[in-house]
């Protein structure tokens, strides 16, 4: 296990690292320049190559990069451009921000999905099955931000039961923020039940069917165990994988539900910094999510291989 | 009249009115200026109310009571606003986006103020005189006026203020045309004196919040750019920043010493939006109470609705549709008038803009501006005179691209100009840019001048914000060395007709020359201006007696909750 730990710490770092080279270089290549998205259309251009030069932002791409990437080996993720803070000033709450967004979504949406699916699987070919895989696939058709602004008009301003925004007063507590938190939860709990469900379903199809589900089911072991002891551990292996890729997705791709709910997450911030080519906070802030990629997939691998001894087994051997 | 007002008015003259007072005194007796006129323009003259009204009297117009009715509300609460987020700097040299300077225009204030009239106020300067030739100009500060860390406002801050927006070579303040940081100074602790490059019949609009950048700071923060932020937003306004989340949220409190008399409310909670959208829901759901700006489409639920209150102030913002005038299939004259001539504006504004705003006549002259002549005709829709001037330049089957940057509803407007020129027989198609492409040089690096889309391209379409005066407009956009000359217009009588405009203090002459202007962009057409564009925006019936400013500011100092 630990050289398998140590591998994959390796191979992230690696990743990582390409992964900053790709961005700059791609986000170097973007039309725009910082100086001209600080000063706007109507700047003169020699205001906007002062200011170009104030922020070293006219400076070769490799220094750029370098200069950067010399200050991220120490910890230090750089000062944005556009604000003139450290990219960590910004990068910091808006992790926090995601990670609570992803943390209420998680909660709400995998066990329902994981639900949805087993009930499904268990009732394959049935009205149940049929209602909850069409349900999904609806929900899953559905744009987010469809999704998101039919919840707010109907539970922020019709019903008027919870915000319409999911910005908190600073100070507030845990309840109230879990109540502004709510409706993006849902809308991201709607878009991805039906492709978790979905898969925890065939996984479930496919375990019931298995040889050793009818040999459980044959030695007169009641439903609910065999489901149990041994279809579960077998039918959700698929879904490990599945959700710990969509909890990337709850940190760094949210950007329309951020934008609908105006919660200031890292998908957001990302995006400003793309627009403005703000180098230092956009190459951080990817490089920020692509550690919870590769922190949660990690995860993910160990659950597996703790769920399947025949992972286990085989890398002992 | 009397004869102890007319007794009053001939001392005022003779002794303490000048060349260009007098003849503003000249103007509204004879007939030239109604009472909004004359007060607009003495307001720009720095005189005090009560000369204003002496001389209403003297010329038989009755002094009616200055201010806004006032409704009453109760003193106290926060009221809450949102505001677009920004990309940008708040440090007021480089404030760009409505957002930002929305925001800065909070704790921060002006030397003047131009309200929705056109109107220019005192504000932090109480009054103003030119020198005979309008060169230079001479301010009286506002007396007793702290900032908000306790430190009394002089002439000082004012010049360190002014000095770092024409001084600082990223400055986006745009003043460094009119004058060099040499020729702002202080005269005692009160009086500051600015020495113009050349005659500037208009100057206090240009100190006013027109020009955005151009916030009064103490004079220690002044000296160090890039620091006004890191000191906490210093300024004078009537509420002072006591938190601020980067891009996310702001406290503001009251200012209890503010020099306009104590606000009514607590305070100011300030939250960011990154889209309209998410305010027009926040509105509607109640956790709003006061909105920037909307689109006129927003705006729409909050009309008609008692909930809300719905404001659509006129302004002299607009959109320009310039044409290439010196290459390129619209470089005929004839061609440009026909395309100008296919429009049905009414129609245009109702479909575009639903109504909120004032039909155009292909000129910045807008007709709140007091130097608009308004004699001069309406440009209207004619079919067939279009298609016999296509005819006559030999363009019957045009075609060409309009360019615009995917900014509000630019697309619509295109797309309707597109369904007008269809009529007459012009084919064109729309490119729609991203912001960083439509106003960068083309490819990154090459010439800027040359090579910008929005200044470059057969035709484009440009939104440009309100102002008091048309003198941007004219300087920039009009004139054959103006850098935001996007149809390239190089018109030497056009040129001369503005020098004259610039010059010029009194409003006959304004008039004369922005009629001749007129004139010749109405011959000529390089641009289509179909409309200009009113304020949009919408808040909580709760909020009493706010007047929406235009260039969106959130002015709060006499706003109260019901």
């Amino acid at each position: 296990m630990a050289r398998f730990l140590l591998k994959r710490i390796g191979l992230g770092l690696v990743t990582l690292f390409l992964l900053s080279i790709i961005v700059f270089s791609v986000a170097m290549i973007l039309p725009g320049n910082v100086g001209r998205s600080v000063l706007g259309g109507f700047a003169t251009q020699e205001s906007v190559d002062a200011l170009n030069e104030e922020l070293g932002a006219n400076r070769p791409m490799v220094v750029q990069y370098l200069d950067w990437a010399g200050g991220a080996i120490q910890g230090d993720l750089g000062t944005s451009l556009t604000s003139q803070v450290p990219a960590w000033d910004l990068l910091g709450p808006a992790l926090s921000n995601s990670f609570k967004l992803a943390f209420v979504a998680f909660i709400l949406c995998v066990p329902l999905s994981i639900l949805g699916g087993v009930i499904s699987g268990l009732r394959y070919g049935r009205a149940t099955d049929r209602s909850i895989t069409i349900a999904g696939i609806s929900f899953s058709a559905m744009p987010d931000f469809v999704t998101g602004i039919f919840l707010i008009l109907v539970f922020g301003i019709w019903l008027g039961w919870l915000p319409v925004t999911a910005q908190w007063d600073d100070g507030a507590s845990i309840p109230t923020q879990l109540q502004h938190l709510l409706l993006p939860a849902l809308t991201l709990t709607i878009v991805l039940f039906g492709y978790i469900a979905r898969i925890t379903r065939a996984g479930m199809i496919e375990a019931l069917d298995s040889d050793y589900a009818r040999t459980a089911y044959l030695k007169g072991l009641p439903s609910d165990v065999v489901v149990r002891r041994h279809v579960l551990r077998n039918a959700l292996l698929p879904t490990i994988a599945v959700v710990a890729v969509q909890i990337g997705y709850l940190f760094g791709g949210l950007v329309a539900v951020e934008f609908l709910f105006n919660y200031r997450g890292i998908g957001a911030l990302i995006l400003d910094a793309a627009k403005a080519k703000d180098l230092p906070l956009l190459t951080s802030g990817v490089l920020v999510i692509g550690t919870v990629y590769l922190v949660v997939t990690l995860i993910a691998d160990i659950l597996y291989a703790v769920l399947n001894p025949r992972i286990r087994l085989g890398a002992a051997e | 009249m009397d004869r102890e007002t007319r007794r009053h008015v001939d001392e005022y003259r003779g002794s303490e009115a000048g060349p260009l007072e007098n003849t503003l005194i000249d103007d509204l007796v004879g007939g030239e200026l109604n009472r909004q006129e004359f007060i607009a323009r003495a307001s720009m003259f720095g005189l005090s109310l009560g000369t204003v009204g002496l001389l209403l009297r003297h010329a038989g117009m009755e002094d009616l009571a200055q201010a806004a009715p006032q409704v009453a509300g109760k003193v106290g609460g926060t009221i809450r606003v949102g505001i677009t987020a920004f990309g940008g700097s708040l440090e007021p040299y480089l404030l760009n986006e409505g957002g930002s300077l929305a925001f800065a225009g909070m704790p921060g204030e002006y030397l003047t103020f131009t309200n929705p009239q056109g109107r220019v106020l005192p504000a932090l300067a109480t009054s103003w005189k030119p020198n005979a030739d309008a060169t230079v100009w001479t301010f009286q500060i506002r007396r007793g006026v702290k900032f908000h860390n306790g430190k009394t406002l002089t002439a000082q801050d004012v010049v360190a203020s002014m000095r770092q927006y024409v001084r600082e070579k990223s400055s986006n303040a745009g003043l460094t045309p009119y004058f060099d940081p040499a020729g702002v100074t202080a005269r005692g602790q009160y009086t500051v004196v600015f020495r113009l490059k050349s005659p500037i019949g208009v100057f206090p609009y240009l100190v006013s919040q027109t020009t955005y950048q151009a916030i009064i700071q103490p004079a220690a923060i002044a000296a160090q750019p890039g620091s006004w932020v890191k000191a906490g937003m210093i300024g004078t306004g009537p509420f002072r920043v006591r938190s601020y989340v980067d891009k996310k949220s702001a406290v503001l409190v009251r200012n209890d010493s503010y020099w306009g008399g104590r606000p009514p409310l607590d305070g100011v909670r300030v939250t960011f939006y990154q889209g309209s959208a998410p305010i027009v829901l926040a509105l509607r759901g109640g956790q709003l109470d006061l909105a920037m700006q909307l689109s006129p489409q927003e705006g729409q639920p909050f009309k008609n609705n008692s909930r809300f209150t719905y404001y659509a102030q006129p302004t002299s913002a607009h959109r320009q549709v310039c044409m290439r005038t010196d290459q390129g299939p619209l470089r005929d004259p004839r061609v440009r008038r026909a395309l100008a001539l296919a429009i049905n504006r009414p129609q245009q504004l109702a479909r575009v803009m639903l109504g909120a705003g004032q039909i155009g006549n292909d000129t910045p002259f807008w007709r709140g501006f007091v130097s608009t002549d308004r004699a001069v005709q309406q440009r209207t829709q004619n079919l067939n005179l279009a298609r016999s001037l296509l005819r006559a330049a030999g363009a019957e089957d045009l075609k060409f691209n309009l360019t615009t940057w995917n900014f509000l509803d630019h697309g619509d407007h295109a797309a309707s100009l597109q369904a007008y020129a269809r009529e007459i027989g012009i084919d064109i198609g729309i490119e729609v840019m991203d912001s960083s492409r439509y106003y960068d040089a083309e490819p990154a690096g090459a010439d800027y001048a040359t090579t910008t889309p929005w200044l470059n391209r057969t035709a484009t379409l440009t939104e440009y914000g309100a102002r008091g005066v048309p003198n941007v407009y004219v300087t920039r956009c009009y004139m054959s060395t103006g850098d935001w000359n996007a149809s390239h217009y190089k018109n030497a009588a056009f040129d001369a007709q503005a020098r004259t405009y610039l010059a010029a203090a009194e409003v006959a002459a304004q008039r004369r020359a922005t009629k001749a202007m007129s004139g010749l962009l109405l011959r000529d057409t390089p641009v289509i201006t179909d409309y200009f564009i009113s304020y949009v925006t919408a808040s909580s019936s709760k909020v009493r007696n706010y007047v929406p400013e235009g260039l969106s500011h959130i002015r709060l100092a006499k706003v109260s909750m019901a």
